[in-house]
């Protein structure tokens, strides 16, 4: 019978942890002993391992401001050519340089008008 | 000594010193990291994070062109060039790189600084534009470095400098809108406050970090409309040459709003070559900043004061014997002959002292009497407006001032002298806002050169209304003050302007006092009309000057006038009237 390895006493102390009948209390007893060395070794490498994963984390974030340090200086020196081709436009089209362009050197002065008036 | 006993106590030893260094260690940790935590977490933030200012942008300033706002002053980030000569591998090539694109922006002796060896970085350039030091770069030479900073612009040259200002080397801005609107067109600076990396690059690490972004300043537009101020300082220009006069100003005013489309001056300056500043007069808004004696144009108020009252009537007429006394004082007509029974009308035209003295003795009953006095200081004063601030939002306006009845100096002869434009002293903006109110039917608008504010996405808001004050004369008395106005200029000037326009004004001849006296042989020339076709569309008031100069107001200052009142005309596309 699966029941065979429960003696009374493991019996008596389940009922007085308050467990019912026919509850498992023990899915799997493994067979591998680890003593305190291995367990200790176990703990640091995971603590290792977590350690690696908050770095990933940690570098992974500092790509991304490396990404947005790169793009912000691109906006930067756009908004800089943009701001001097402005300045650029401005001043071709200032009254004076227009004034004095061969365009409004050949023009010639206008007649005088006429007006219908209704 | 058995040597296990040996052994233990040299144990004993070795174990007590290690718990004495064990000690000292603990001791020393517990002050590195419990008593001084503070201090070295400070050091550390100190190290690690970097507080940047963000630099606000200061507003750019906009003048109006065809309705529509166009930039007249920007911002440029221009570069500081610097060498470091222990790095610089080619001194030659870099020498002849600076000559050839940076030549105009050199710093003297930046031949011999790439060859110092005492130093690290010399200026070898400044006022580098974006595109030369693109140049450069190009070049990639080795030990050549820029600094970038923000500078004005200004691509339409020394067009409205005194009204625009400027900003001095300390980024502060300097007289006109500069100087009057410092604060908003500033802006305000951001922060960012960051755990850096040794370039120096934000990291989003840290718990501290702050980022506040730049609030830029505000972008104002002005009333000026580019192609006016333009026209009014090539005729002004063109007018103290003609005249040989030093000095002079316009300022153009759509008299329906009191909005300023122009307000030249001459000498001036280009805000951009800040060093090629002479003397004051050059940044010195003459317009708002510096009353004088108007002279005869002030004869106009003086008639508009007497029709509202209703002492006299354009035909109204008086004995004209080219003096007439006033307490101790003879005052004389500059044009004498036209004597005998005239009409206002005719004192207007002739410009006569005698009929506008006849007038503040009409407001009086017969005398200059403190009646009279009162009603003029009232007209000229509370409803005019005029010898005080008009509010107008440029740098440096000056009150003037208008000297009351009720004290010592408020006499009998300083208000026969009024009548006729002495003896006070007036702003030409505060003329041509009360001149304005004259024409329009009566209503005092405050003068204004904010048309608006321009967001950065471009988009235009207008601003609102200044104050006005309405019924300053009667309509009736406003209709009759253009009509004499228009009659006292066709009198004698009707060829001058364009067909089919209603245009008209009056000279000012001042004496300017000189040594406490006045002196004939220094006079100011003054002119102030208005055009339009159904109604007053522009006022314009012109003003020339100089030193040992005798300039008349019809001959220095009218031709000013007519010459932007006929361009004005096409330029606002006004229809002659049938």
């Amino acid at each position: 019978m699966s029941h065979s390895h429960y003696n009374r006493n493991q019996y008596a102390a389940r009922r007085r942890s308050g467990m019912n009948r026919n509850q498992n209390s023990v899915a799997f007893v493994s067979s591998i002993k680890l003593g305190p060395v291995t367990h200790t070794v176990l703990v640091a490498l995971m603590i290792t391992v977590l350690g690696l994963i908050y770095l990933t984390q940690a570098i992974k974030a500092t790509s991304y401001d490396y990404e947005t340090e790169k793009i912000s200086s691109q906006i930067t020196r756009l908004e800089e050519e943009q701001v001097n081709l402005e300045v650029e436009n401005a001043k071709l089209t200032a009254l004076s340089e227009v004034r004095d362009s061969s365009v409004a050197r050949a023009m010639v002065s206008p007649e005088a008008p006429s007006y219908v008036n209704n | 000594m058995p040597t296990d006993v040996l052994a233990n106590r040299r144990i004993r030893i070795l174990a007590t010193l290690s718990m004495i260094v064990l000690a000292i260690f603990v001791v020393r940790l517990f002050q590195l990291q419990v008593i001084d935590h503070s201090k070295y977490v400070a050091l550390a933030r100190q190290e690690q994070e970097k507080r940047l200012i963000i630099p606000a942008m200061r507003g750019e300033l906009y003048v109006m062109d065809d309705g529509k706002p166009v930039k007249a002053v920007l911002n440029q980030t221009v570069y500081t060039m610097f060498v470091d000569p222990e790095i610089v591998d080619e001194p030659e090539k870099v020498v002849k790189t600076i000559r050839q694109i940076v030549g105009g922006n050199t710093v003297k002796g930046y031949e011999d600084s790439v060859y110092q060896e005492d130093t690290r970085y010399v200026v070898v350039a400044k006022k580098v534009s974006y595109t030369q030091a693109q140049l450069v770069r190009e070049k990639k030479l080795k030990g050549i470095g820029f600094q970038a900073e923000s500078a004005r612009v200004y691509p339409e040259g020394s067009l409205a400098a005194q009204t625009l200002g400027f900003v001095d080397v300390d980024g502060v801005g300097q007289y006109g809108i500069e100087g009057m609107f410092d604060k908003q067109l500033k802006g305000t600076d951001g922060l960012l406050q960051s755990v850096t990396d040794v370039a120096n690059v934000p990291l989003t690490i840290g718990d501290k970090n702050i980022n506040i972004p730049a609030k830029n300043g505000k972008n104002i537009a002005l009333t000026l409309d580019r192609s006016v101020q333009a026209y009014a300082e090539l005729a002004l220009a063109k007018g103290i040459k003609k005249s040989g006069a030093d000095a002079g100003s316009v300022i153009v005013m759509d008299p329906n709003n009191g909005k300023v489309m122009a307000m030249a001056n001459l000498p001036t300056y280009n805000p951009g070559e800040l060093n090629k500043i002479q003397s004051f007069a050059q940044v010195n808004n003459g317009v708002v900043a510096t009353p004088y004696e108007p002279g005869s144009v002030m004869k106009t108020f003086t008639l508009a004061t007497g029709i509202d009252k209703g002492v006299i009537s354009p035909d109204s007429t008086y004995n004209n014997t080219d003096y007439i006394r006033v307490d101790d004082r003879v005052i004389s007509n500059a044009s004498k002959g036209q004597t005998g029974t005239i009409t206002m009308q005719h004192a207007l035209n002739w410009s006569l002292n005698t009929g506008m003295v006849t007038i503040a003795e009409r407001l009086g009953d017969g005398s200059i009497n403190r009646t009279a006095r009162d009603t003029m200081y009232h007209y000229l004063y509370d409803k005019f407006r005029l010898g005080q601030k008009t509010g107008i939002e440029v740098y440096g306006e000056s009150a003037g001032r208008i000297i009351s009845p009720s004290e010592t100096e408020g006499n009998a002869v300083r208000y026969s002298n009024m009548t006729f434009g002495q003896g006070m002293d007036l702003t030409m903006v505060q003329v041509a806002a009360s001149f304005s109110a004259m024409i329009n039917g009566g209503t005092y608008y405050s003068p204004s050169v904010i048309a608006g504010s321009v967001s950065d996405e471009g988009v235009f808001t207008p601003e609102a209304q200044r104050e006005t004050y309405g019924g300053i004369i009667k309509p009736s008395t406003s209709a009759k003050m253009r009509d004499m106005i228009v009659k006292a200029r066709t009198a004698f000037y009707a060829d001058n302007d364009r067909k089919g326009y209603t245009v008209g004004g009056k000279t000012g001849t001042s004496q300017t006092i000189v040594d406490g006296s006045y002196d004939n042989g220094q006079t100011v020339a003054t002119y102030l009309g208005f055009g339009g076709d159904t109604k007053p569309k522009y006022v314009i008031m012109v003003q020339v000057s100089g030193k040992n100069k005798n300039l008349a107001g019809n001959y220095d200052a009218m031709p000013i006038f007519t010459d932007i009142s006929n361009w004005i005309i096409d330029y606002l596309t006004l229809q002659p009237k049938v």
